[in-house]
């Protein structure tokens, strides 16, 4: 018995996580391939055969395409921002400072706290006319502000993008620290002592050192943030009217809000599929980062 | 010390460059307290410094009404207690399946890359096309709306953060101790269970922290696997949605007691952060 244990040890070792995720992630997922094609709904009963008629209600339905435009739209912009924002806060943190520990520790809180705090924190900050962006804003520009910030398009989009920003600027801000702080010293004094520009400098050397890890933290981000959710959950609920549906919102409220489980998981399904390919290639580069 | 470095970042001696500086950094960090500071503030006010203009920015009379409002009859208690019990069993159950699964990928490069890769991937599966059918599978399992059906949905889904943080570890570890260790007449368990394991200790503390954040802070599993009886802390916030009744109080009482646990335990682990925020494929 100990003997075949130890001749098998590496398989013993991995088989509690195998099984796992097996069983929770590739059987429902097989599972889920059969229920794109019956009916599952709990306001019809049985399971009859329906072909693709769940993926038809999916694609026929103005609203998935809305909210694939939506998902897409909000990602390219909080990404967007928060690199910018994250390179730019890098930066300026590089180099030591007094009071550099307590800053850094400041600027990691939103990694931890939950999105759907996150959300209702910033409803009840932007909420119209007592909360204290508007009262801010007015004192600002010397007169009343009273934008209705989750009831407006396109201010709605923009509450959206701040929450968002909020949260996850922090996490492209600490990646892109951490590559900026492994830049070898040497480039930088060469460059000094060949007398180029700041602006050279960054662009000629700093750009292309950092370069791997930006596009590790970008495709990082996008994505997670195609999965853009809770936020929405708290902050919008997808209004107003359905103007921020989100695909992970819209799926949500097909399968459980309306029971139409066979059509969310055919739409789940699609969006899988968009995702898959993204996802193959990236975990793909990650790997060879990881052998480097 | 970096600040002897040349290039641009000399231009902290220029004093329009140190300005912006600390303008940009500044900045953000008072977009990061306000939003925070407002909620613990409301959580402190009386009802009727809610709605006002301007706006109270502290209280004459804090009070902490909301927060025995909060846990009591908004059954906040409950999703506290669900969150700890969830969330700690969780984090033992996926550290230890985690740790072990690395130490074979690492040592014994099991399945290739392959099964690393695979392991991986599941990090970034939409949780909906994941979440739909272990509603439906977990409603005929009996796992519905229960702690057990909870802990292994969270296991699963931190998978791939502990695997791949203790995987980037153990691959800085040593060999040599642990083939001391069979050298000596030790099993393979044992040389990991008593050489190799005690060597990660700070790394599978750092993970295990990690994936008690993850679990603590998730709100879409818990969404749909649970209803009355197994639910997390941030599914209680479901009752304040729009506001309704402008219970504002307790809805921050709520956020303050389920945020200040987690931010503390993450700057605990800042020194790791790097590390689990890209799984391991950089070192920080």
């Amino acid at each position: 018995m100990s003997a075949w244990a130890e001749r098998h040890f590496k398989w013993l070792m991995v088989a509690p996580a195998v099984a796992l995720i097996l069983a929770l992630s590739i059987y429902p997922l097989l599972f889920s391939l059969w229920v794109n094609f019956v009916n599952y709904d709990f306001q019809i009963p049985g399971h009859a055969f329906v072909g693709l008629q769940n993926f038809a209600e999916v694609v026929n339905d103005p609203l998935w395409w809305s909210s694939l435009l939506v998902t897409v739209g909000l990602s390219l912009t909080v990404v967007t921002i928060e690199f910018i924002l994250g390179l730019a806060l890098a930066l300026a943190m590089v180099e030591m400072f007094r009071g550099r520990g307590i800053v850094m520790s400041i600027l990691i809180i939103p990694l931890f706290i939950s999105p759907v705090i996150v959300g209702q924190s910033w409803a009840l900050f932007l909420q119209r006319p007592f909360g204290p962006a508007d009262y801010l804003l007015s004192q600002l520009l010397g007169r009343a502000v009273t934008i209705s910030w989750v009831g407006e398009v396109p201010w709605v989009y923009f509450a959206i993008v701040i929450a968002d920003v909020w949260q996850w600027t922090p996490f492209m801000f600490v990646i892109l620290l951490a590559g900026l702080a492994a830049i070898p010293p040497h480039l930088y004094e060469a460059a000094e002592l060949d007398g180029v520009s700041h602006l050279q400098t960054f662009r000629y050397v700093t750009l292309p050192q950092l370069a791997p890890i930006i596009l590790l933290a970008i495709t990082f981000r996008l994505l997670d943030s195609v999965k853009l959710f809770d936020i929405i959950f708290m902050l919008t609920g997808g209004g107003p009217g359905t103007a921020t549906y989100t695909t992970s919102f819209y799926l949500y409220q097909i399968g459980f809000q309306q029971f139409h489980l066979s059509i969310a998981t055919a739409g789940s399904w699609l969006f899988l599929i968009l995702l898959a390919v993204v996802i193959m290639v990236v975990v793909r580069r990650l790997l060879r980062a990881e052998a480097a | 010390m970096a600040a002897s470095r040349g290039g641009w970042r000399s231009g902290r001696r220029n004093l329009g460059a140190g300005a912006a500086r600390f303008l940009v950094i500044g900045l953000f960090v008072i977009f990061v307290l306000a939003p925070l500071y407002w909620v613990v503030i409301t959580s402190i006010k009386p009802s009727s410094d809610y709605l006002t203009v301007p706006p109270v920015w502290f209280p004459a009379q804090p009070t902490i009404v909301h927060y025995t409002a909060a846990l009591f009859s908004y059954r906040g208690l409950q999703g506290l207690l669900n969150s700890l019990i969830v969330a700690s069993a969780s984090t033992v159950l996926s550290a230890a399946m985690g740790t072990m699964m690395a130490y074979s990928l690492a040592r014994f490069n099991t399945g290739g890359q392959h099964l690393a890769f695979w392991v991986l991937s599941q990090r970034f599966l939409p949780p909906v096309a994941i979440v739909l059918p272990l509603f439906l599978l977990f409603r005929g399992w009996g796992l519905y709306d229960t702690h057990f059906g909870l802990i292994v949905a969270y296991t699963f889904m931190t998978l791939p953060l502990s695997v791949w943080m203790m995987y980037a570890y153990f691959r800085q570890l040593p060999k040599s101790l642990e083939e001391a260790a069979l050298v000596d007449g030790l099993s393979r368990w044992q040389a990991f269970r008593m050489v190799a394991v005690p060597l990660a200790a700070p790394g599978i503390a750092a993970t295990a922290v990690f994936v008690f954040i993850a679990v603590w802070t998730e709100f879409f599993f818990a969404l749909i696997l649970t209803s009355r009886y197994a639910f997390t802390l941030p599914t209680v916030f479901r009752a304040f949605l729009g506001f309704q009744g402008a219970q504002y109080g307790e809805a921050c009482a709520l956020a303050t007691t389920s945020l200040v646990p987690s931010i503390i335990l993450g700057i605990l682990v800042q020194r790791h952060l790097v590390r689990g925020l890209t799984l391991g494929a950089l070192r920080g």
